[in-house]
């Protein structure tokens, strides 16, 4: 009986309790490190959404680029700078049509 | 267990023989001739270790499906750098998404401040 007990613990210990142990922590350790399903759903709907993205902010860029090529200077500057000048064109044109059309387009411009 | 972007696939449309050094070129983003040139290596310098290796894989790993073939080579790349770093990849999408806010911050700035200098110019005219 006392050659007995040793094996009755230790054959079962080697053979279940130990691969048990080491699957129980590779199959752990797999999942920690491994993208889920969805996860990768995630990413890659955020992927297509920031490649939208990118490309709708590029058509609008060119848009305000079309409108007013120093459109960024504007931006940073709002006052200073980027203001075109055109008291001066205003008071040029003699014709009032003339002047009405010529004040009119730059402003819609802005 | 994995997502089906990250799983090992033989490669069958780019394959030579059985399509796994087009599969390991495809997940890691290395050429494939250099895979086919190191395998071709390996197989005379070393010993029958890597031909076992290889027709296992063959054996094993299943066929890539025709869905996740990607036409843009823009979003194959960005997929093996997730089979390589996942964490890095996410950070370079949220850099992407910081770079679309700043852009559009710009544009914000421009509208805003030119509606108001719009604005100034109506009330100078009266």
């Amino acid at each position: 009986m006392d050659e007995v007990w040793p094996i009755v613990i230790v054959i079962p210990t080697l053979f279940i309790a130990l691969p048990w142990l080491i699957f129980h922590y590779i199959s752990k350790w797999k999942t920690a490190s491994a993208l889920t399903s969805e996860d990768e759903k995630l990413l890659d709907e955020l992927y297509e959404l920031a490649r939208r993205l990118d490309d709708r902010m590029s058509t609008i860029e060119r848009i305000v680029q079309a409108d007013n090529p120093n459109w960024r200077s504007v931006a940073s500057d709002p006052i200073g700078s980027a203001l075109e000048d055109r008291s001066a064109r205003i008071l040029e044109g003699s014709d009032p049509v003339e002047r009405i059309g010529r004040s009119n387009r730059p402003s819609r411009r802005n | 267990m994995n997502s089906p972007r990250t799983r090992f696939y033989l490669d069958k449309q780019n394959a030579k023989w059985s399509g796994v050094c087009a599969g390991i070129a495809d997940y890691t983003g290395v050429d494939v001739t250099v895979v086919r040139i190191g395998f071709v290596l390996g197989f005379f310098l070393g010993s029958g270790m890597l031909l076992l290796a290889y027709f296992l894989i063959a054996w094993m790993a299943p066929r890539k499906p025709a869905a996740l073939y990607l036409d843009d080579p823009d979003e194959k790349k960005f997929w093996q750098g997730v089979r390589a770093n996942a964490r890095r990849t996410t950070r370079d999408v949220r850099s992407r998404f910081r770079e679309i806010d700043r852009r559009l911050a710009d544009v914000e700035a421009y509208v805003t401040s030119s509606n108001s200098r719009l604005a100034r110019e109506i009330e100078e005219l009266r």
